[in-house]
C-alpha cells in the first residue's frame, strides 16, 4: 500500500525547515560577526589567569652585612570544613580540630567552633612557623590546605625595632626605616597572563603575557648591630635599675653623621606589634622632645667662644645666682663658688655662670648660634616621625630667655638634636645632616648616601677649645663618672625640670642626661644618653655617664680603637 | 579491472579508434604506435598518483611532525614549570636558613647564650699598642 502525502502538507514542512535554516543560520552569522569577541572573551577567560606576581621586598642590613628585616614566603593553613570526611563520608572535623590544637596551641573547641561557623573557605592561622607548618602537612588531614603569603621577620627580634619600625598586615611599612623607605622597599608588582589546562597548570603553549615584577631595593643602614645591641642592653638595665618612665640614647659618627645605634625605651617588638602600646612605638630619640637642661651650656659657651665675647680664662664672681629680666635664676642647690673662669663654669654646671656668659654674648646671637646648631628644626634624618623641638622666635624671647635658655630650660630639644650638635663640636665645627641608610641596592647596582654637611657652626680653633674644656669637665669636673680608663671622653651632664601642663614644672622628677664623645680628640662616636625621671632624682646624671660608659666600652673594644691615654 | 585499468579505458579506446581509422598497410608501425603512447600515459599516469601521494604522505608527516613538537613543547613547559616550583622552594629554604643563621649569630642571643654557659665579661682587656710594638722590633 503507498501512502500518499498531501502537497499542502509538504510545503507547511517545507516552509517550516527553512525558515528553521534562516533562523539558525541568522543566528550562527550573529555568533560569527557581532557576537564574535563576547564569545571568544568568555573562551578565553575559561583558560586564562591573569595574576598579580607579588614583589619581593627588600632586604634590611647592618653596615656590616647582617640581617635586619626581610621578607620571605610562610605558609598560611585554611579550611575548607565541607571536605572534613572520612572515605565513608562520615565527618572528620572533631579528628581535625582534635589533631590540630596542640599544634597550634589552641583549644580543639575553638578550632571546632570556627570550623563549624558555617563558613565554606576559612583561614585556621596564617603565616606558620615552617616547622609547625611541616608537621601539620604530614598529618595529611582532608579538607586542609596551605597558601603561601609574605612575611616580614627581624632574626634580631626586638633589637633595633625604633629603627626599622615594621610592616603592618597590608604589607605597607609604619614608623622608622621600613615607614621612611616603604616605596622603595615596596618594589613594584609584575603581572602574568598565561593559559592553564584543567589541572590548573601553565601552558608552555598559547597566550602568555609576562610583566616581572621589580624587586623592592636593598638597605644597608649606617647602623652597627653590635654597638646598637649593646646600647638597648644598657638602656633596658638602666632604666630598670632607675625605674624610669623612659629613656633614649643616640649613637653618632660625628666625621659624617652616620647613627650607629638609636634606642628608645618603652620599645617594642616587630614581631607582636599588635600587642605593643601606642607609646612603645614612638621613637624617643626622634620623636619626643624634652627640656635639655646642662648638656646645652656647652652649645652656649661654643657659641660666645666662636663669636669671642669670652676665652676659656674669662672670669667672674659668682654669688651663686644671676639675675635677668627681673628674676633671680640660681646654680644647683643656689651654691656659691666665688670667681670662676669659662672652662670652670663647664667643670661645675654653673646655671649663673651659663647666664654671665649668654649676657656677654646676647639673645640675638644666642638664637643664631642655637638656630645654626640645628634646633628648633628638623635634623632631616631619614627615619618617620621626627619632630623638630621648639626654640621661640627671637621676638617672643622675654629678657629672662635669654638666662634660661643658656642652661637649657625655656627650649627643647630631640635627643638626636643634641647628639648631631655635639658631633659639630666633636668633628671641628661643621654640622652634619644625621642619616640612616648608608646605600641602597636596587637594579642598577648599588647607590651610597653622601653625607651632607649642612653648615660650618663654629670654627676649628673653636671646637678644639671647647673639646678641651668639655675634656677638663670630664677629668675633673661634674661628669667625672663618664671617664674612661685609656680614653680621653668630653661630655657634659643636664639635669632638666620637666614642664607640666599649668606651664610651670613638676616637682621632684627630672630628666637626666649625658652627652658627649670619645676618644675626645678624633672622635669615634657622640654618645647621648636622656633618661625621663630616673629615681635618683637630681643624682640622675649618675646612671646616665654609667650608661654612657659602659656603651662607649663595649663600642671601643669592639671597634678595636686605640687607647690614646696610657 | 581496477581503479587505474578503469579510469585510463575510455582514453585507450578513443587511442585504438584513431588507429583504426588510419591506412591498413602500415598496421605493424602503427601497433608499436600504439603502444608506445600506452606506455607514456602509463607513466604519467604512475607519476599524477606518487606525487599527489607524496604530498599526502608529505602532510601526514608534517603534521606528525608539529603534534610530536607541540606535545614536547607542552612536556617540556609542564617539566619547566615543576622545576620553577622546585626552584622557588629551594629559594624559599634557603631564606629561611639565612634568617634562622641571622637568629643565631644575633649578638643578643650570643650574650644571652653565654650568660647561660656561665660566662662574664672581661674585666681588662689588654691592648698592644702598634706603634710602639713597631719600634721595638
Amino acid at each position: 500500500m503507498t501512502a500518499t502525502i498531501s502537497h499542502t502538507r509538504l510545503r507547511v514542512l517545507f516552509a517550516f525547515f527553512a525558515v528553521a535554516s534562516l533562523l539558525l543560520s541568522a543566528r550562527l552569522a550573529y555568533w560569527q560577526t557581532a557576537g564574535r569577541a563576547d564569545l571568544l572573551s568568555r573562551a578565553t577567560d575559561q583558560v586564562h589567569s591573569d595574576l598579580v606576581v607579588a614583589a619581593q621586598r627588600g632586604v634590611i642590613r647592618d653596615r656590616n652585612g647582617a640581617i635586619l628585616a626581610t621578607t620571605v614566603e610562610l605558609r598560611s593553613l585554611y579550611a575548607i570544613p565541607g571536605l572534613m570526611t572520612d572515605r565513608d563520608g562520615k565527618d572528620t572535623r572533631p579528628a581535625v580540630a582534635a589533631a590540630l590544637a596542640p599544634l597550634l596551641g589552641e583549644r580543639p573547641e575553638v578550632l571546632r567552633a570556627a570550623f563549624d561557623s558555617g563558613a565554606e573557605w576559612l583561614f585556621v592561622r596564617r603565616r606558620l612557623p615552617e616547622d609547625t607548618a611541616v608537621r601539620i602537612a604530614a598529618l595529611h588531614l582532608a579538607g586542609l590546605g596551605f597558601e603561601m603569603e609574605p612575611k616580614r621577620l627581624y632574626p634580631n627580634g626586638a633589637v633595633g625595632a625604633q629603627v626599622l619600625g615594621f610592616v603592618n598586615d597590608d604589607g605597607v611599612g609604619q614608623y622608622g626605616v621600613e615607614g621612611r623607605y616603604a616605596e622603595e622597599l615596596r618594589g613594584t608588582p609584575g603581572r602574568l597572563v598565561v593559559a592553564r589546562d584543567p589541572a590548573n597548570r601553565e601552558l608552555a603553549l598559547g597566550l602568555r603575557t609576562a610583566v616581572p615584577a621589580r624587586n623592592g631595593d636593598d638597605l644597608s643602614l649606617t647602623i652597627d648591630l653590635a654597638v646598637q645591641n649593646a646600647v638597648e642592653r644598657e638602656l633596658a638595665a638602666v632604666v630598670d635599675r632607675e625605674k624610669a618612665t623612659g629613656g633614649a640614647i643616640v649613637v653618632l659618627d660625628p666625621k659624617d653623621g652616620a647613627v650607629l645605634a638609636i634606642a628608645s625605651s618603652p620599645t617594642y617588638d616587630p614581631a607582636r606589634v599588635g600587642s605593643a602600646d601606642a607609646e612603645a612605638l614612638r621613637n624617643r630619640a626622634i620623636s619626643w622632645t624634652y627640656e635639655p637642661g646642662s648638656t646645652m651650656k656647652a652649645i652656649t659657651v661654643a657659641a660666645a667662644l666662636d663669636k669671642g665675647v669670652v676665652t676659656p680664662s674669662t672670669s667672674y664672681q659668682d654669688v651663686g645666682y644671676a639675675v635677668i629680666g627681673g628674676r633671680k635664676l640660681c646654680n644647683a642647690l643656689c651654691k656659691v663658688y666665688g670667681p670662676t673662669t669659662v672652662t670652670q663654669i663647664l667643670a661645675r654646671s654653673q646655671n649663673a655662670g651659663a647666664v654671665f656668659v649668654a649676657s656677654k654674648l646676647g639673645a640675638a646671637d644666642l638664637n643664631a648660634y642655637l638656630q645654626a646648631f640645628g634646633f628648633g628644626q628638623r635634623t632631616g634624618v631619614d627615619l618617620s616621625a621626627e619632630t623638630g623641638g621648639i626654640v621661640r622666635p627671637l621676638a617672643e624671647w622675654y629678657p629672662v630667655d635669654l638666662g634660661t635658655i643658656s642652661f637649657g630650660q625655656g627650649l627643647s630639644v630631640t635627643p638626636l638634636q643634641l647628639a648631631s650638635a655635639y658631633a659639630a663640636i666633636a668633628n671641628g665645627g661643621t654640622l652634619y645632616r644625621p642619616y640612616v641608610v648608608a646605600s641602597r641596592r636596587d637594579a642598577d647596582g648599588e647607590h651610597r648616601t653622601a653625607p651632607v654637611a649642612v653648615r660650618r657652626v663654629i670654627s676649628e680653633e673653636t671646637s678644639r677649645t671647647l673639646v678641651t674644656m668639655l675634656t677638663i669637665t670630664v677629668d675633673n669636673g661634674i661628669a667625672n663618672a663618664a671617664a674612661l680608663k685609656g680614653y680621653s671622653v668630653a661630655g657634659k651632664t643636664g639635669t632638666a625640670q620637666i614642664p607640666s601642663d599649668d606651664g610651670s614644672y613638676v616637682d621632684d622628677a627630672y630628666i637626666s642626661s649625658f652627652a658627649g664623645f670619645v676618644p675626645a680628640i678624633d672622635p669615634r662616636m657622640v654618645v647621648v644618653v636622656v633618661l625621663e625621671k630616673p629615681q635618683s632624682k637630681l643624682l640622675g646624671t649618675v646612671p646616665a655617664m654609667n650608661t654612657f660608659k659602659a656603651i662607649a666600652t663595649d663600642a671601643l673594644r669592639y671597634a678595636r680603637v686605640q687607647p690614646d691615654r696610657p | 579491472m581496477t581503479f587505474a585499468q578503469a579510469v585510463r579505458a575510455p582514453q585507450a579506446r578513443r587511442v585504438q579508434h584513431r588507429l583504426h581509422r588510419q591506412a591498413v598497410p602500415h598496421h605493424r608501425a602503427a601497433s608499436r604506435q600504439a603502444a608506445a603512447t600506452r606506455v607514456r600515459t602509463t607513466s604519467w599516469e604512475i607519476r599524477s598518483f606518487l606525487l599527489a601521494s607524496g604530498v599526502i604522505v608529505s602532510c601526514f608527516l608534517l603534521v606528525l611532525l608539529y603534534l610530536a613538537q607541540a606535545t614536547a613543547v607542552s612536556a617540556a613547559g609542564y617539566e619547566a614549570q615543576r622545576l620553577a616550583a622546585q626552584r622557588d622552594e629551594l629559594r624559599r629554604q634557603n631564606a629561611l636558613l639565612m634568617i634562622e643563621s641571622a637568629r643565631l649569630d644575633s649578638p643578643a642571643r650570643v650574650e644571652t647564650e653565654a650568660q647561660r654557659l656561665g660566662l662574664v665579661r672581661a674585666a681588662t682587656i689588654r691592648v698592644v699598642v702598634t706603634e710602639a710594638a713597631a719600634a721595638t722590633r
